[in-house]
């Protein structure tokens, strides 16, 4: 059978992340905490910008004047090629770059890059914390954000004051251009035959076009990112300096933030959208790749501290189950209706058991664990392919939660810990995720390493491997909507896009009109809508803005998640991490480690401003404004091997603070207990004087 | 038979702590496999039989402690489980109207069953229950006719024997988080004050579990779970006849252990595992015990668990021994 050649962008969705500073490193290539190979180091750290794949160091965190540097989201061309069918994983794929030739004889003279960023979290649905996706069943929507705003979801009059739409734009790589997605450059978009066309009549939409003034704490939004290439072409997307703006009341008074996910009023420079390339030949021909999604959002704080469900496990999982991704491992019996997990299929154990040992030791950099935990975790982590699984801590899985049971309000001693998906009291591992360990525990895996994936299957893997998984209440980069089978390419086997590939509503950019907004409230789940996402059809189910949530995800008790009953097996004031490995909680500061003595945990969030009344308020910046105000001063986790001090070398086995603007050395904060701690206990009711 | 109160010795005294934690131990294999057996682990049973057992482990860490106050660092010798012989209590010297409806009952290890289930509540019956008694130290521990006398007669011989007190040797806590309104787990001073402290833990073991004594059977706040209990406040008894209680309208669909000459070559290997891992775990509690810290302790004791699950998963009762 003739093979064709199909260009595909990897991987197919990145992420950017936020900084105040206008400088910037590159997204990670590897997978957070996983060994690599001839190094220390683990998976997931940034890389310098201007180089292949140096890791960052914790200098390079900050620019000379203290400003977080943003993290840019690499993207990267590959050639296949491909049979009428297409399998996963392929283990092929080429890179393409600016004066790559191929294999037909054609060389690569330019790279077009495209991309279009928006912001409809103020034009969009609540987020519904208790729901989840459930909150989109039945027809249904949920109440709509800023419902004082006169119109319905899709009126011009709501989508032109609430959404942020900076337009497409496009930049030549071989002319080394770069283009700002901000409120007063002009659109551009790549036509056909790889040219660039202006496009001055396109309904760029920013708050301040709609509002006299605006309340800035952390400075006017005016961008949502830039675009630019690297010396081989590749696309850079950054993101803004992640700062929100609020409206004023009629008082002239700035609206007050009352909660953490739907603040009325205000508006954060988070955006998504679609990002393509088309390839310009030698020859003055041109080709389309198969495009990929950008997300800008939160700063990765724990870059290394890998989740035990990441965004990857829970795609990989709906792929596995829902899109036909591997037959060999899920697929229909003869004669039976159900499709279901293949029973002599061997998983890697490097590949697909061993990540979540390494992440279940990996959560003591980020929360505080009891002494017997960090032992436990210890052991887990230990556990090596050569090991009998009958004689290790994880015999019979008996500490797992099955994903397949009704298990989801057990806690102790049910692992993973931390709090579940929306109406659950902890989270599960995924199903294959669960499928694979119990393969592990019958003896039916390979040992060895795997090699299964491709340069661009890799980098797929490894950018949602980074990602906070299991929770998405909201989530931190993306939420629910990221395992729901209808934003995907579906046909993903015959149309040669491979699979994990959003798939980008068709924009023509025709019959633009400056009054009327272009993009529409856009896709929701559970609406049989598949005819693709717009931009910002992801980072809308977010919260807004995006600090709130990040701030006081840090620790609560059970019943946030279920109506505000307790429904766990334990008490109803014990305290649990809510995004432990991705919103650090308590942490080690390296210039309090001493000759790689680990000293007492501190919380990440600390000092003026946040001590709490409440152990449920800890580890919080009080007053929400100042997590408006403050985010980039919270410091990141890294590896010792990276962390830079001309005093003393760190152990590669610790994962340690650096970079803090919180509290200096020394300073007074508030003590770090022990799990399990509690909440204050519910005040008693007041009764009624005349009963 | 009955000596007088001026005949303890601190041989006497180390001998009934040293039973103190031979008993405390028995019962966590013994509440554990009937625990794993249980296929829901949402189900009440398994989850009252999880808060029993955590707060038995509790129990050997005080009743060590209070021993290595008197300078015993205790053995932790296989328990045994034979017939209707449960260490050191004789059953026949209860109020045989108290102890009427837990029986039959077995001491052997098995699946939760009615059997076991009344072993269990015997073994936890309060002494409001089982008739009002003198404090009687007996020359053998075994004549103790209930834990909560055993208890009784310790709590006074260990005050006789206060001045024996060191506070502060060989002290193990890994629960004070689970009980935050508990003012100290540990014995931390000799003598007269060190006592007040040994005191207290004997109430915390009488109070939540074997041989209360109190009539009100709401185990006090300061000894109640504030972590990972949904009932804090009932004590051993009470939980177990809770699960009684539901047993007679439906039995928890349980694991059944097949005949020995059943087993297959992987049935023997976890067998054998369990019991090794089970050996690893009575040497490694005894250097804890004896202040060492047995960097393998909390691998191995929850690789038990996941040992004895193992078995019931394969229809292998679990050995111990």
């Amino acid at each position: 059978m003739k093979k064709r050649t199909v260009f595909r962008v990897h991987p197919t969705i990145n992420f950017a992340r936020f900084g105040t500073s206008e400088d910037y490193i590159l997204s990670p290539d590897t997978s957070a905490g996983l060994p690599q190979d001839g190094t220390d180091i683990t998976g997931g750290l940034p890389i310098k910008k201007g180089t292949e794949s140096e890791t960052i160091t914790s200098q390079d965190l900050r620019d000379q004047d203290g400003n977080l540097k943003k993290q840019a989201a690499r993207f990267r061309l590959y050639a296949y090629e491909v049979d009428k069918l297409d399998t996963y994983p392929s283990g092929n794929g080429t890179e393409v770059t600016i004066a790559t030739q191929l294999p037909d004889g054609r060389t690569v003279t330019d790279l077009i890059w495209s991309s279009h960023l928006a912001n409809k979290k103020a034009a969009a649905y609540n987020v519904v914390n208790n729901k989840g996706i459930e909150a989109y069943a039945n027809n249904q929507v949920p109440q709509m954000r800023n419902p004082e705003v006169h119109g319905s979801i899709d009126s011009a009059n709501r989508l032109n004051r609430l959404m942020i739409d900076a337009g497409p734009r496009a930049i030549s790589a071989k002319n080394k251009e770069k283009a700002s997605f901000d409120r007063c450059s002009t659109a551009s978009w790549v036509r056909k035959n790889g040219k660039i066309e202006t496009l001055p009549d396109y309904p760029i939409r920013f708050p301040i076009d709609t509002n006299d003034e605006l309340f800035e704490p952390s400075g006017p939004l005016e961008t949502l990112g830039d675009i630019l290439t690297d010396e081989k072409g590749r696309l850079l997307v950054l993101p803004s300096m992640g700062n929100a703006v609020g409206q004023y009341d009629e008082y002239g008074v700035p609206i007050q933030m009352t909660g953490d996910l739907n603040n009325v009023g205000w508006f954060d420079s988070a955006a998504d959208g679609p990002v393509n390339v088309t390839i310009v030949f030698n020859d003055g021909s041109t080709e389309e790749a198969f495009g990929a999604w950008v997300v800008c959002g939160d700063p990765a704080y724990a870059p290394q501290i890998r989740n035990v469900v990441s965004v990857w496990d829970d795609v990989y999982d709906m792929f596995v189950r829902d899109l036909n991704l591997q037959p060999e491992l899920y697929n229909k019996v003869e004669g039976e209706k159900d499709f279901v997990f293949n029973p002599d299929y061997k998983p890697n154990f490097v590949q697909d058991i061993q990540p979540v040992f390494i992440a279940c030791n990996l959560q003591r950099w980020t929360a505080n664990l009891p002494p017997l935990a960090l032992r436990g975790h210890t052991a887990v982590e230990s556990i090596s392919e050569d090991d009998n699984p009958d004689q290790t801590i994880m015999a019979a899985l008996n500490f797992i939660r099955n994903p397949n049971k009704d298990e989801t309000n057990i806690g102790m001693p049910l692992m993973p810990l931390s709090l579940g998906a929306a109406g659950t009291s902890f989270m599960t591992v995924t199903k294959t995720q669960y499928f694979f360990l119990e393969q592990w525990s019958k003896k039916k895996f390979e040992t060895g390493k795997a090699n299964r994936l491709g340069p661009g299957e890799f980098l797929d893997m490894s950018a949602l491997a980074n990602c906070l998984g299991g929770r998405y209440v909201p989530g931190i980069e993306v939420s629910y909507t990221i395992m729901d089978k209808d934003i995907y390419i579906q046909d993903w086997k015959t149309s040669g896009t491979g699979p994990f590939r959003i798939k980008q509503y068709p924009l023509t950019y025709e019959n633009l009109d400056k009054e009327t907004p272009y993009l529409s409230s856009g896709w929701i789940p559970l609406h049989n809508m598949t005819n693709g996402l717009e931009p910002g059809d992801v980072s809308k189910f977010m919260a807004i803005p995006w600090q709130t949530d990040y701030n006081s995800c840090s620790i609560h008790a059970t019943a946030i998640n279920t109506d505000g009953v307790n429904e766990s097996n334990g008490a109803e004031t014990t305290l649990y991490w809510s995004w432990p490995s991705q919103r650090p909680d308590a942490v080690y500061v390296a210039e309090e480690v001493v000759n790689n003595v680990l000293p007492k945990q501190k919380w990440s969030i600390r000092g003026p401003g946040t001590y709490a009344v409440n152990p449920a308020s800890a580890a919080t910046f009080q007053d929400p404004l100042q997590s408006v105000k403050d985010w980039h001063k919270i410091g990141i986790i890294v590896q010792g091997t990276n962390v830079d001090n001309d005093e003393q070398k760190y152990s590669p086995s610790l994962y340690l603070e650096v970079q803090s603007q919180l509290t200096n050395p020394g300073d007074t904060t508030d003590p770090v207990p022990s799990w399990p701690f509690n909440a204050n206990p519910p005040k008693p009711k007041k009764g009624c004087p005349y009963h | 038979m009955n000596v007088k109160h001026k005949d303890w010795t601190i041989k006497h005294l180390k001998d009934h702590l040293q039973a103190a934690v031979d008993l405390e131990f028995w019962t966590i294999p013994f509440y554990m496999s009937a625990m794993y057996s249980v296929k829901d682990r949402s189900s009440q049973a398994y989850q009252m039989l999880r808060t029993v057992v955590n707060q038995e482990m509790l129990h050997l860490q005080c009743a060590a402690n209070i021993a290595n106050a008197y300078g015993l660092s205790p053995t932790m010798k296989a328990p045994v489980y034979q017939g209707t012989t449960i260490p050191h209590l004789d059953f026949s010297l209860d109020n045989p109207k108290a102890i009427a409806p837990y029986k039959p009952y077995t001491a052997e290890i098995g699946a939760l069953d009615l059997k076991h289930i009344n072993a269990m509540c015997l073994i936890e019956i309060p002494e409001y229950l089982d008739g009002e008694k003198n404090i009687q130290l007996q020359s053998k521990i075994e004549e103790y006719g209930s834990i909560g006398a055993f208890y009784q007669a310790l709590r006074f011989g260990a005050y006789l024997l206060r001045d024996s007190i060191q506070g502060g040797v060989r002290q193990v806590d890994y629960f004070s988080a689970f009980y935050r309104n508990m003012p100290n787990m540990t014995i931390t001073e000799s003598g007269e004050n060190g006592f007040d402290q040994i005191g207290l833990l004997i109430d915390l073991i009488t109070d939540q579990g074997e041989g209360q004594t109190k009539k009100d059977p709401t185990i006090p706040s300061a000894f109640q779970n504030t972590a990972d209990d949904t009932e804090p406040h009932d004590d051993h008894f009470a939980k177990f006849n809770q699960i009684k209680n539901n047993m007679g309208h439906q039995l928890p669909d349980v694991y059944i252990g097949k005949a020995h000459g059943d087993y297959t070559d992987t049935d023997k290997q976890l067998e054998v595992i369990l019991i090794q891992q089970f050996s690893e775990l009575r040497n490694l509690l005894e250097q804890l015990f004896k202040g060492d810290n047995p960097e393998k302790f909390f691998s191995i004791m929850a690789s038990v668990g996941g040992a004895i699950s193992n078995c019931w998963h394969h229809g292998v009762t679990p050995r111990y021994s």
